[in-house]
Formats: structure tokens, C-alpha cells, sequence
């Protein structure tokens, strides 16, 4: 096992096989975050905090659209079953904020938000050695740049005055969060044979 | 790979020496790992030093929590540390936040401290100091940890030190963007966004302290660690010729050799801090030498002190 993707082919790219489970599991990570801001986002943007949900919604989507197109696809049966593991697990979770059932949904959103965007880092799989040139070399570090720019957002919101009451009960949410986010994501690697223990 | 545990977090920690000997404790500043204290280990070992080397909270190996961080966790871990170490003496050396974290465990829990060294350190938040902060978080929200690092390398090193690797800069940064993250660093830069200064709780430090300050230290000036100086009755401040905040990277021989005599000094009675200001060495093992006598340390040009 590698912690890295490979061995690359002459030309410093990434094996297809590789490059396919990695694109599907961030094109279902990123698609669902961009479906769920879809939904929250309204026909009119009656707040400033709203135009914020539609930069959201449109990164989130420019990233799928990104990894569809530079990933170099292959046949992988196993997709099927792993896809759909993945869909439920960024299925809202229960939250308990006492008092304010309201925050839950944002809430929600803002803690797989961050988890993907944080704790999910697909250029650190990149060896040195990978082409600086290859359209999905470039399209795993746009994705990890973007992510921590999108990142700030649920920063701001889950740090933010109106969920200071509800500290304790976020900061539980959102270690779940990441824990299952990591869990899945290493799994996907171990199946690609890379150890991405931490 | 032996893990501490702080609630229900992991620490990463390393712990070389034999058990009977006096220990240095290193804390890692901001961007760092322990990983980077390799070079002590090894010249602290070879002087009969135990070393203790730890990922802080949100750091390197240690688990990174997703969202808060706050200095008082950070000492807890370094008490934790230090209690696990025995009853032997125990010195302790911090550089920039770490230096930050090693001076509040020094007030908090400085009886159990044989020796402090503060490096590249401060006390309070300048003005200066305040807005860099804020513009180094800015950039690594903009920028991520590469960006970063694309700062503080030139802010904190020499042209002497960069210069042959100006072509091999992005291998310089791999590891440490590797092993940090985004979230994780931004938390860390926002414990301090409730800072308090320290300044008026120095006086209490009473164990032999040397400050190590580089000479053309920019992000933290002499006047930071001047600061240090007064209020530390048993302290030492020590400048490191043409080095800069980063000196530990710099200059990692001749900052053992001065981290080692410190502690020797120490445990044989021979340490007197005086509120002395003294100038490293250029090499380790040479003479340190008392700042020229009349003359305006806090200046960088030679102006005579007004007389009291």
C-alpha cells in the first residue's frame, strides 16, 4: 500500500482505475452538497447571506462538472454498490439544538459541508512525480484549492454568533461528521490500494 | 508511534533518552512539525538530554478538532506531557506560538520547570504583529497552506538559506503541507483571535530563562522579547547573529549547542539571567559575548543608550 496514487504510467498520469474511484467519490460528495444547496438556495435572494448559498451551489457544481470531464473513465462494477453507500451517508443526520429545530437543516448542510471540504484532501494524494500537465492532476488540486476557500463559509456559519448557545451539540455534530467523511474516504482509497491512515 | 490522549483527542508524540536523564521539551510553532526537531534529538541525545518532541493540537500527526482550539488546550497537552516524563528535571523551549505556549505553562505551572527558553516569542500583540497575523490568516484562507508558507518563508529565513533553494522550494514545503491542513491551521491562527497578553504575568516565571531572539527577527522584533527580558527576573536575552524568526531551521546546530550549555549552566549552578542582553555565537561552541556596553540594543543602528 502507497500513500500516494499509483504507480503512474511514462507520461505522469494517474491510472484509470484510480482516477475512476476517486472522480466518483467526489462527484458524489460535491453533487450532493451541490443538490442540497440547490434546494436551500430560494428563487430570490431576500438576504445577503443567501448570495453566499448561490456561490455555494455553483462552485459545488463547477467541481462535478470539472471531474466528469477530466477524469479518464473505466468500467468498474463496483462503483454501484460504493455509490450508493456514499449517497446515504450525506443523508441529513438528527442534530439536537434545543430550542431552535429551525438551525437544524442549515446546520446540517454546514457540517457535511465542512467535513467534505476539509477533511477531504485529493491533491495530497499526488505524487511528486505526477504530470503538472494532466487534466485530472490539475482537476484534484482545483478541487482542494476551491475546498478551502468554500470551506470559510460553513467556518463563518458553524463559528458564528446565532450557534454560539449550541456549541457543544455542533461541535459533536460536526466531529461525526468528519469522523464518517474520513471513514468513507479511506475506505475508497484502501480499495484503490492506498493507505491514507492518519 | 506513541499517541497522548486529551480528552478525546490523540497527541503524536516522541520521547527519545534515556529515562534518568534531565528533559528538553520542544513545542512547534504554527506551521511546524515535530518532525522538524530531528536535528536537536540527535545533538540533545548526544548530550546526555532526554527530548520530548510533540504534533501540537491541530498539528502534523495529532488530531486536528474540526472547529475549536484554544490556548488552555494547548497547555493542558504540554502539562500532560511533562507530568508523563517523571520527576527529573525538565526544560522547556518553545519557538514563536510554541514559545507563546511554553511562556503560559511557565506561569501556570513553572514549579515543575528546571528552565525556560522562549525563542522567537512574544508576550502581547503589537499593532504590527496584530495585522500580520491577520493578513497571514487572510492568505491562508485565500491562498491555502501553500500560500502560506510562500510568506513566511522569506519573512522567516535568510537569502543565505534560500538562495540554493530557490529551484526546490516546493519540495522545502511538501511536508509541512501534507502533514497540515487548511482548517486546522485556520483554527489554530483563530485561538488567538481572543488573545490576552501576558505581559503582567511574567513576573512571575521564576525559573532561569534564556530568550533567544534573532537579529533580524521581522515578525517578531527585539522589542517583543525585550519585553521578556524586563519582566522575567531570571532571565537572559540572547541574540542570534543575522538570523531571522526561523532561526531553529536556520541555525539548528548552533541553537542545540546554546539550548544544551543553557541547561548545563543550569543543573551545575552556574546560570545567573541578570536581565543580561548577551549576542550568540556565530558557530556552536563559541563564546557568547554581553552586548556592547552604552549601546541601544533595541536599535538597529549603533545608538548609545541616554544616560539613567
Amino acid at each position: 500500500m502507497s500513500a500516494f496514487l499509483g504507480p503512474l504510467d511514462a507520461d505522469g498520469r494517474v491510472p484509470q482505475h484510480q482516477q475512476t474511484r476517486v472522480a466518483a467519490f467526489l462527484i458524489s460528495a460535491h453533487g450532493a452538497l451541490a443538490r442540497q444547496f440547490a434546494l436551500a438556495l430560494p428563487l430570490r435572494i431576500e438576504a445577503a447571506w443567501q448570495t453566499e448559498l448561490n456561490a455555494q451551489f455553483y462552485r459545488e457544481s463547477e467541481i462535478v462538472s470539472l471531474l466528469q470531464r477530466a477524469t479518464t473513465w473505466m468500467p468498474d462494477i463496483a462503483l454501484g454498490y460504493m455509490a450508493a453507500s456514499w449517497e446515504t451517508a450525506w443523508l441529513p443526520r438528527p442534530i439536537a439544538l434545543t430550542g431552535d429545530r429551525n438551525l437544524a437543516p442549515a446546520v446540517n448542510l454546514a457540517t457535511l459541508a465542512h467535513a467534505v471540504h476539509a477533511a477531504i484532501r485529493p491533491a495530497a494524494l499526488l505524487p511528486t512525480e505526477a504530470s503538472p500537465v494532466d487534466p485530472f492532476v490539475l482537476a484534484l488540486r482545483r478541487v482542494e484549492f476551491e475546498s478551502g476557500r468554500l470551506l470559510q463559509a460553513q467556518i463563518l456559519f458553524l463559528k458564528g454568533p446565532e450557534l454560539v448557545p449550541f456549541r457543544d451539540a455542533i461541535s459533536a455534530a460536526l466531529e461525526n461528521r468528519h469522523h464518517e467523511v474520513r471513514r468513507l474516504w479511506r475506505e475508497m482509497l484502501a480499495s484503490i490500494g492506498i493507505d491514507a491512515r492518519e | 508511534m506513541p499517541f497522548l490522549s486529551h480528552g478525546s483527542y490523540r497527541i503524536r508524540y516522541e520521547l527519545d533518552g534515556p529515562a534518568d536523564a534531565p528533559a528538553y521539551v520542544l513545542v512547534n510553532g504554527l506551521t511546524q512539525y515535530a518532525e522538524l526537531w530531528a536535528a536537536y534529538r540527535d545533538a540533545l541525545l548526544a548530550r546526555q538530554f532526554r527530548v520530548a518532541t510533540f504534533d501540537l493540537l491541530g498539528q502534523g500527526v495529532s488530531d486536528k478538532p474540526a472547529l475549536f482550539i484554544n490556548q488552555d488546550g494547548h497547555v493542558a497537552v504540554l502539562h500532560r506531557l511533562i507530568s508523563a516524563l517523571g520527576d527529573g528535571p525538565v526544560f522547556l523551549s518553545g519557538i514563536s506560538f510554541g514559545g507563546l505556549i511554553a511562556l503560559r505553562y511557565a506561569i501556570e505551572h513553572g514549579k515543575r520547570l528546571s528552565g525556560l527558553v522562549p525563542m522567537s516569542c512574544f508576550a502581547e500583540l503589537s499593532p504590527q504583529l496584530l495585522l500580520i497575523g491577520n493578513a497571514l490568516r487572510t492568505g491562508l484562507i485565500l491562498g491555502g497552506t501553500g500560500y502560506l508558507q510562500d510568506l513566511l518563508l522569506p519573512m522567516n529565513l535568510s537569502d543565505q538559506w534560500l538562495k540554493p533553494l530557490l529551484n526546490k522550494l516546493d519540495g522545502v514545503k511538501r511536508q509541512g503541507w501534507l502533514v497540515n491542513d487548511v482548517y486546522a491551521l485556520q483554527n489554530l491562527m483563530e485561538s488567538f483571535l481572543d488573545f490576552h497578553p501576558i505581559t503582567s504575568q511574567l513576573s512571575s516565571i521564576a525559573v532561569p530563562t534564556m530568550i533567544l531572539n534573532g537579529e533580524f527577527d521581522f515578525l517578531t522584533p527585539r522589542s517583543l522579547h525585550e519585553t521578556l527580558r524586563v519582566e522575567i527576573p531570571d532571565s537572559a536575552l540572547v541574540i542570534i547573529p543575522e538570523a531571522y524568526h526561523a532561526f531553529t531551521l536556520e541555525k539548528g546546530a548552533l541553537t542545540a549547542d546554546l539550548l544544551a550549555r543553557f541547561a548545563e549552566d543550569v543543573l551545575a549552578g552556574r546560570w545567573k539571567g541578570n536581565k543580561a542582553v548577551l549576542i550568540a555565537p556565530g558557530e556552536p561552541g563559541g563564546e557568547l559575548s554581553p552586548f556592547p556596553a552604552g549601546y541601544d540594543h533595541l536599535r538597529a543602528i549603533p545608538v548609545r543608550r541616554p544616560s539613567p
